[in-house]
């Protein structure tokens, strides 16, 4: 291995052809390509150049020099640079290299194995044997197997499957485990330790054991990169609180905290930081109910470990609320009814179902609200008071009825009757409210001056009924009494929901001692003790939720609470149906702490540092890349790619790279689209153009402009008009609106109109535009049916709107337009031309459609140097003239309308016809 | 004139019909579109034909004296002929290996469109009363629609030469037409023998280029190894484009020699690339000749 700077060889040897570089040069600065064969009956000119040429035969330096490169880059590559050597292993023997794979290497774990991979690398070139400890116990819980001491590449084959496990590892086991090995090594050995970074029991002995083999070289972790561990949220009230616990305490330190959904989505989002010197961070989480009830983790955005990962169940949801409907609802008239203003008190908080009791209690409600009632039938009683036991919350509202039918089901005796506060037989005024004791569920909200409760049921005194008011009147008669029973509440309000006895329900305040009430409950009773829970779903090492393993076993009902996350329980969902209850690994680890206090002899080395990069592979896909393009440049200097010009080649090849590298640069295409009709819609429109359709036939179409250049150039020297010149357009592309006149010849085969081009072509007639479509077949046409430019035409002009026509009468504008002419000549003579009906006509007199078979342009071309192109049929200088005269008469026409068809310049035609 | 065949398939049953080679189908249908009336002359002039006799008036050349007319009487007389526009033409074009070239820009070969240019002018001369004959041919100068049916024939015969070049003969009368279609690619000093030979005769001719696109661009790239046709070493060009730009000029320079050989004998010079439409030379050619006749 040879070392130069960043860069090692490892088979140098190689570089010693680049001595063979000058031969190379030699031989390529010789040998040019072999020549084409061409018969070539100039060749006599060509020898005399021969004869003069002085430069001999020689490979352009430009390609020398590429093709120098690309030799030196193939035994560059051959000689297999490596960027970034690493250097040797330490000490001798063989290698052991332990690895953390629990659950806080699961963060990093590319990179750890990254550099198993390079230590691989390593111990197979040096030659030595590994031995791979894994620190974690496998999945299962079954003890693993002797270390195996192997070759390096049968050790890669075990690295490359080792995978991080969402549990703690287990130094103590792993440190046994090399106790044992000693024996079976002789000679020291080096160990490596790919650190996760967190303490753990069974360091000092691990350690030990590793140094007893031999040398020890840790790699750590920065303490950036440390794991946060996320305990479970812990409900208060309406609010749920998650603590975030770090190994070190020093730097500041954000996390994004994210409350998902079971699939996935980001209900709410939170940003923490830990601030300098704080190891724990709690952080508040406020959620509407409606997201409290779908979360199902809450994570550590950037922190990829199960640790990170807070699973929610049952037990942090809320439950929904049922309000019994008895049987005299009115469900016209709501305002009297109780139900509706309990249903617009907590319909924004809380999932309401309003249903009759019998209903409600089997489908699972966490709270229930019960409006005045008459007598309970006993079997409701017996639900209700099972269904409080186990931990639901009964709020009973009073009212005449309950007023006039005391039962038991309430916190504390109430008398017959109830108390008026109001009316004409009472010294009492309405009574507001006294303020919340702190002991009562309500204290601190802000009680409106507004309200007053003007009836009431009154409670039995009792020693207890202090204790068991939630509120009370402001003379201290309780309004909302409340008494444990079992797990859950009993409350009574004993005042009505619907605002006949008090106008508390039509207060703010109503909605928020609802909502307190509400929160008191605490999801659903846990499972019973002799179930077995399943594994549902459970966490990886990352902390992503997948199916649960075949390794996981199940857990017994009651003992979830203490069940510690190992490799036979992955923290996750446990459970008997689908909805499981969660198991997180955050609570049953301690709190992390820094690997510290590391026995003398252990070097350390952070997992920093650039790893060795194998440069062969992009040298030699860089030369293989040149190669094409030597290949490529050589096809082009022979002259056998026949479409490609050199410079258009090196621009094609230049082109090409460009836009593999950026296909961002596609969209500019549009852009330079836009300009272009921009330029084009300015040119057509600063000058007066004659323009012709393009028929893709480029013999019509040369033919087509050197007829309209030759028209325009008679029309500057014979007219005012100064026509710039003939312009070609396409109606599928251009705008036509800037032309006063189109010619369109056509042909046999002419490509049928597309959409847009119809509907720009009828765009462009509706508005004062003129077509002379030119057939093109006088010479063809039989009297039967016209000839094949006439067909075609007919099949092109469907779905055009074209007007009746008719040949030009005598006494059209066309024949006095400039010229007094009755017959309109082009290559042809003779062929009917004809225009719209005159009642038709709505543009200032101007037919939007001519169609003749004369071949027009035709008779008009004549090459730049005044010869005409075509010969004229039958022939003569005047048919050609008379040809051109026509060509002013409709340019004129299209430009000025009916001005000469005006009563006022009769009678000077006249006089110059009579002459 | 012939029918004017409407489509190929009609050529082609025409063409097998009448026995006629399809090339003089071609040459019909580019003869058509230059076609122009029968241009008779009715004065004196040069031709074949007598016109009339006239009093002998001083400077006229002795040569021209009929003796047998004038010895009748105690005048003596000139006979002068009818100045005729059916004049003999007489029609050569190249038919060396160099003709039977076509490169990828061309639809035909050189020697194809010679063929086609040289038979069209024919059924053009002979449809206005003209004659024609082959230069190196057998048949006596003739006229009419079968004339051109046996010169096409004849072109037909006609095989590769290697060395082909224009018959330095006494075929051509004196003051007689002469239409010389070729690339003209020799030595200038060939083609000039030629011309003087024919020019000193008093003949009147036509040079007609007829040029590959490809000899006129160079339009190849890289090495190129260039055989010949006329037996020339081979030549190596390392880089075409390199020398591109020399050789058009080189062969500009040529055309221009050409020109100016024709000029100098009064003849007209037209160069005519196998790529253009046929019709082009023809109307080039056939105004040319009209030109000649009218000022001769």
């Amino acid at each position: 291995m040879l070392t130069l700077g960043t860069i090692a060889f490892t088979t140098p040897l190689i570089l010693l052809g680049l001595v063979a570089l000058p031969i190379i040069y030699w031989l390529l600065r010789v040998t040019p390509p072999a020549p084409r064969h061409i018969r070539f009956p100039a060749l006599r000119i060509l020898a005399e150049l021969t004869a003069r040429e002085e430069t001999p035969a020689r490979t352009p330096w430009w390609l020398l020099a590429l093709r120098l490169f690309l030799a030196g880059l193939i035994l560059l590559a051959l000689a297999g640079p490596v960027l970034n050597p690493a250097a040797g292993l330490p000490g001798g023997g063989p290698i052991v290299i332990a690895i953390d794979n629990g659950w806080a290497a699961a963060g990093d774990w590319p990179r750890r194995q990254a550099l198993l991979d390079d230590l691989m690398d390593r111990a197979g070139r040096e030659q030595r044997r590994v031995v791979l400890v894994p620190t974690a116990p496998p999945p299962g819980g079954e003890a693993p197997g002797p270390l195996q001491i192997g070759r390096a590449a049968d050790a890669r084959a075990v690295a490359d499957a080792l995978e991080a496990h969402p549990w703690p590892v287990d130094r103590a086991a792993a440190a046994e485990r090399i106790v044992a090995l000693a024996g079976r090594i002789d000679g020291p050995a080096q160990g490596i330790w790919l650190a996760d970074g967190l303490a753990d029991g069974g360091d000092r002995a691990f350690t030990e054991a590793m140094l007893r083999l031999g040398g020890l070289e840790t790699v750590l972790p920065e303490p950036g990169r440390l794991p946060i561990v996320l305990t479970p949220p812990e409900i208060a009230g309406d609010r749920l609180i998650v603590a975030a616990h770090r190994a070190t305490a020093t730097g500041d330190r954000t996390m994004d905290l994210r409350v998902l959904s079971d699939d996935g989505r980001v209900l709410d989002r939170r940003e923490a930081w830990f601030a300098d010197g704080d190891r724990s961070v709690s952080v508040t989480l406020d959620l509407q109910t409606a997201q409290r009830n779908a979360a199902g983790r809450v994570i550590i955005a950037d922190q990829s470990t199960a640790a990170a990962v807070a699973l929610l169940d049952e037990r942090w949801r809320r439950r929904p609320v049922g309000i019994a409907r008895s049987g005299s609802g009115h469900p016209a008239q709501p305002l009297l009814s109780d139900v509706h203003y309990l249903e617009q008190a907590l319909a924004p908080y809380a999932e309401i179902r309003a249903d009759d009791l019998s209903a409600l209690l089997p489908s699972g409600v966490a709270v229930l609200l019960m409006p005045d009632t008459g007598t309970l039938s006993a079997e409701d009683r017996d639900q209700l008071e099972r269904w409080t036991a186990e931990g639901g919350i009964l709020v009973r509202f009073a009212g005449p009825l309950l007023a006039a039918n005391p039962d038991t089901l309430v916190p504390t005796p109430i008398r017959f009757g109830d108390r008026a506060l109001t009316g004409a037989l009472s010294w009492t005024e309405p009574m507001g409210l006294a303020p919340f004791t702190e002991s009562s569920p309500f204290f601190g909200l802000s009680i409106p001056a507004e309200v007053q409760v003007s009836r009431q049921v009154l409670a039995d005194p009792t020693i207890d009924l202090p204790e068991k008011t939630w509120a009370a009147l402001a003379d201290g008669t309780p309004l909302i009494t409340a008494d444990r029973r079992g797990e859950g509440w009993l409350v009574l309000v004993h005042t009505s929901a619907r605002p006949e006895w008090s106008n508390l329900s039509l207060t703010g305040l109503f909605v928020q001692m609802l909502r307190r009430m509400v929160a008191l409950s605490e999801g659903v009773p846990g499972a019973a003790e002799d179930v077995a829970l399943q594994p549902i779903r459970t966490l990886d090492a990352r902390g992503i939720p997948g199916p649960a393993p075949a390794t996981a076993l199940p857990i017994s009902g009651g003992a979830i609470g203490e069940t510690p996350v190992g490799p036979t329980h992955p923290p996750g969902y446990y459970g008997i149906d689908d909805q499981g209850q969660a198991l997180n690994l955050g609570p049953t680890i301690p709190a992390p702490d820094p690997l510290a206090d590391l026995p003398a002899g252990v070097s350390t080395r952070g997992y920093a540092g650039d790893a060795e990069v194998d440069l062969m592979p992009p040298l030699l896909a860089v030369a293989l890349g040149l190669l094409l393009v030597d290949l490529l440049i050589t096809l082009v200097l022979r002259g056998l790619l026949p479409a490609l010009r050199p410079q258009r080649a090196v621009a094609t090849i230049a082109a090409g790279l460009v836009l593999a590298a950026a296909p961002g640069l596609w969209p500019d295409r549009a852009l330079a689209q836009d300009t272009s009709a921009d330029d084009f819609a300015l040119r057509a429109s600063t000058d007066v153009w004659l323009a012709y359709v393009q028929t893709g036939d480029s013999t019509v179409d040369e033919t087509s402009r050197a007829g309209l250049e030759t028209l325009a150039q008679v029309l500057s020297r014979r007219t005012a008009v100064e026509a710039a010149g003939a312009i070609g357009v396409d109606p599928a592309r251009d705008e036509l609106a800037f032309f006063p006149l189109l010619y369109w010849p056509m042909t046999a085969d002419h490509p049928p109109l597309s959409q847009t081009a119809r509907s720009r072509i009828n765009d462009y007639l509706r508005s004062g535009g003129t077509i002379l479509f030119d057939t093109r077949d006088h010479a063809m046409s039989s009297p039967l049916g016209g000839g094949p430019g006439g067909q075609r035409l007919q099949v092109l002009l469907e779905g055009l709107e074209i007007p009746p026509l008719l040949p030009v009468p005598p006494d059209h504008v066309l024949t006095k337009a400039f010229y007094l002419m009755q017959d309109f000549p082009g290559r042809y003579a003779g062929g009917p031309l004809w225009v719209e009906a005159e009642e038709t006509l709505i543009h200032d007199g101007v037919s939007s459609i001519i169609i003749g078979a004369n071949d027009y342009a035709a008779g008009w071309a004549a090459s730049p140097d005044g010869q005409p192109l075509y010969p004229v049929v039958p022939g003569g200088e005047r048919q050609r003239e008379m040809a051109r005269r026509f060509g002013v008469n409709l340019v004129m026409y299209t430009l000025t309308g009916n001005y000469k068809a005006d009563q006022v310049h009769v009678p000077a035609i006249l006089e110059r016809l009579g002459q | 004139m012939a029918i004017v065949p409407s489509s190929r398939l009609q050529a082609d049953a025409h063409a097998a019909a009448a026995g006629l080679p399809p090339l003089l189908v071609a040459a019909e249908r580019v003869a058509a579109t230059v076609a122009q009336g029968v241009h008779g002359r009715r004065r004196v002039g040069l031709g074949d034909t007598f016109w009339q006799f006239r009093p002998y008036q001083p400077g006229d050349p002795i040569q021209r004296i009929d003796w047998r007319q004038s010895a009748k009487s105690r005048d003596v007389f000139i006979r002068e002929q009818e100045w005729e526009a059916a004049q003999t033409v007489w029609l050569w074009r190249d038919t060396g290996p160099w003709m039977g070239f076509q490169s990828r820009l061309a639809t035909e070969t050189k020697r194809h469109r010679a063929d086609l240019l040289l038979l069209a002018l024919a059924i053009l001369l002979t449809a206005a009363g003209e004659r024609a004959a082959l230069l190196d041919g057998e048949a006596l100068p003739a006229t009419g629609r079968a004339s051109a049916e046996r010169l096409a024939l004849e072109l037909d015969r006609g095989g590769e030469q290697p060395d082909a070049a224009p018959p330095i003969g006494s075929r051509v009368p004196r003051h007689g037409e002469l239409v010389l279609f070729s690339d003209f690619l020799a030595p200038l000093t060939e083609t000039a023998q030629v011309v003087e030979h024919y020019a000193g005769r008093g003949v009147h001719g036509h040079l007609v280029q007829v040029l590959d696109p490809a000899e006129e661009t160079l339009p190849y790239d890289g090495r190129v190894r260039f055989a010949g046709f006329r037996g020339e070493r081979e030549v190596l060009i390392p880089r075409v484009t390199a020398v591109r730009e020399a050789y058009r000029e080189r062969f500009a320079a040529q055309a221009d020699g050409l020109a100016a050989l024709a000029r100098t004998a009064g003849w007209s010079y037209a160069a005519h690339r196998s790529d253009a439409p046929p019709q082009a030379a023809l109307l080039t050619l056939w105004g040319a000749m009209s030109a000649t006749a009218q000022a001769g």
